[in-house]
C-alpha cells in the first residue's frame, strides 16, 4: 500500500514531529507499505498560492512548480493519506492549508465530467487518517468545532472514493499532559494506524 | 463611526474579491467609518509561522517587531471585515497564516499560570464580518460543516469582546453564477457590511 504521511508542524523537535517520525518508523517496518514522508517545513514548501498559480488554477495545467508537481504525482498513487499537525485556531496550520490549495488542483483532486460538473479524482485514496495535537481540552474543541478535522475528513474526503474510511486521533489539553500520557499516545497511535492499514491490505 | 480593519486576501488584482473590497471600502469611507485596509498579498505578508517564531509562542509581542503593525491594527480596531475567497472549505493559507502569526500572546489572548484554556484580550473588537465567495453550493458547504465560517465566528471571536457579533456574508456557487448575480452582490455589499457593523 502506498502511504503518504504529511507533517504540518514547523519544528523538527516538536511533539508533533515525534508522533510523525514514530508513525513513519512503524509503517516502514511493514514490508507491504511503501511510505512517502513529506515534512513541509523541512522542504521549505511555499505556504501561499501565488498570483501565477491562481491564474493557472483556472486552466488545464494548474501545476506550475516542481514542488507541487512532485507532490501531485505522489498523491495520484496514494492508497492512504495521513496528516500529522498541530491544531491552531481550531484549524490547519497555514502551511498545511496551503499544501491543499496548491497541490489538490484540477487533474489531481478533482476533474470535470462531460457536463462540466466537478467529480472526485482521488479515487485511489481509500484511507484518510488525521493525527492532531490540541492545546485546548476536548470539550472546548467540540464547542468551537474541530475545523481542521472537518476540512480533511469532509472537504478533502469528497475528492476521494465513496468508500474512503477515515480515522482520527487527537491528544487534547497538551500543555497539561504528562510525559507518560504523551508517550502512550504516540505508541497507541502508531499501533492503531498500522492495524488499520494492515487490515485493508489483505 | 466604527474603527474598521479590513483584511483583504486575494492573489489576483481585478478578481471578483478585489471588486468587493473596493465596494466595501468606498461605502464605509463615505459613511464616516474610519477604515484601515490591509492587502496581505500586495504587502507580501509571509503566512508561514516558522519554528523560530513558534518558540516565541509564550513571549510578549516585543519579540516579534516585524509584526508590530499588525499588533497595532488589532488593538486599534473596533471591527474586522475579512474579504477573501473560500478555498477547500476554509480560509486561504495567506489569511490563516495571518491569524496564526498575529493573534499572539498578550495581543489576542493570555494564558494564566496553571490554566489550560486561554483568556481573551481583544475586547476592543465588537464586530467580525466575513465577506466571502464559494465556488460550491451552500448545500455542499453545509455537508462540509463550514470550517472557515466557524474559525471566524467561534474560534477567534472568543478572543474578542464578550458581546462581539460575527456576521457571515457569502456568495455561494460563484462558479455557476451569472453576471447579474455578481453585479447584484456588488451593488449591495457595502450597505450589508455597514449594517453588520451597526
Amino acid at each position: 500500500m502506498n502511504v503518504v504521511v504529511v507533517l504540518g508542524h514547523p519544528s523538527a523537535d516538536s511533539y508533533c514531529a515525534a508522533i510523525f517520525e514514530r508513525i513513519i518508523l512503524a509503517l516502514e517496518s511493514q514490508p507491504s507499505h511503501n511510505v512517502t514522508a513529506i515534512r513541509l517545513a523541512d522542504e521549505k514548501f511555499v505556504t501561499a498560492m501565488s498570483t501565477a498559480e491562481r491564474v493557472a488554477y483556472e486552466t488545464a495545467t494548474p501545476l506550475i512548480s516542481d514542488e507541487t508537481k512532485r507532490h501531485a504525482e505522489v498523491l495520484l498513487q496514494a492508497d492512504a493519506l495521513i496528516f500529522v499537525y498541530p491544531t491552531w485556531w481550531s484549524g490547519l496550520p497555514a502551511q498545511l492549508k496551503g499544501w491543499l490549495e496548491r497541490v489538490f488542483v484540477l487533474g489531481v483532486a478533482f476533474r470535470f465530467n462531460d457536463n462540466g460538473k466537478i467529480r472526485p479524482n482521488l479515487q485511489n485514496v481509500r484511507h484518510i487518517i488525521g493525527v492532531s495535537t490540541y492545546g485546548s481540552p476536548w470539550r472546548y474543541v467540540k464547542l468551537i468545532n474541530d475545523n481542521g478535522r472537518r476540512t480533511l475528513t469532509r472537504a478533502i474526503r469528497m475528492s476521494t472514493g465513496l468508500r474512503t474510511r477515515t480515522m482520527w486521533r487527537g491528544i487534547y489539553a497538551l500543555d497539561t499532559c504528562s510525559q507518560q500520557q504523551r508517550e502512550e499516545f504516540i505508541a497507541d497511535t502508531a499501533e492503531k494506524i498500522v492495524k488499520r492499514l494492515e487490515k485493508s491490505s489483505r | 463611526m466604527t474603527k474598521t480593519l479590513v483584511i483583504y486576501v486575494h492573489p489576483v488584482e481585478g478578481s471578483f474579491n478585489s471588486c468587493v473590497r473596493d465596494a466595501v471600502v468606498k461605502y464605509l469611507s463615505k459613511h464616516d467609518h474610519e477604515v484601515r485596509l490591509r492587502d496581505l498579498y500586495a504587502e507580501n505578508f509571509d503566512p508561514f509561522l516558522s519554528a523560530n517564531e513558534r518558540a516565541l509562542h509564550h513571549t510578549p509581542p516585543t519579540t516579534r517587531p516585524e509584526l508590530a503593525r499588525d499588533v497595532e491594527d488589532l488593538r486599534w480596531c473596533e471591527a474586522i471585515v475579512f474579504i477573501y475567497p473560500t478555498w477547500w472549505s476554509g480560509l486561504p493559507a495567506m489569511l490563516k497564516g495571518w491569524i496564526d502569526r498575529t493573534w499572539m500572546n498578550e495581543v489576542a489572548w493570555v494564558l494564566p499560570a496553571g490554566a489550560n484554556t486561554i483568556r481573551p484580550r481583544l475586547t476592543n473588537i465588537k464586530r467580525l464580518v466575513a465577506v466571502t465567495t464559494h465556488g460550491s453550493s451552500k448545500f455542499v458547504n453545509a455537508l462540509q460543516g463550514e470550517p472557515g465560517k466557524r474559525i471566524i465566528s467561534r474560534s477567534i471571536r472568543v478572543m474578542c469582546n464578550k458581546l462581539c457579533r460575527a456576521r457571515w456574508i457569502a456568495l455561494y456557487g460563484i462558479d455557476n453564477s451569472t453576471l447579474a448575480d455578481r453585479e447584484k452582490h456588488l451593488a449591495t455589499i457595502g450597505q450589508r457590511v455597514a449594517r453588520a457593523l451597526r
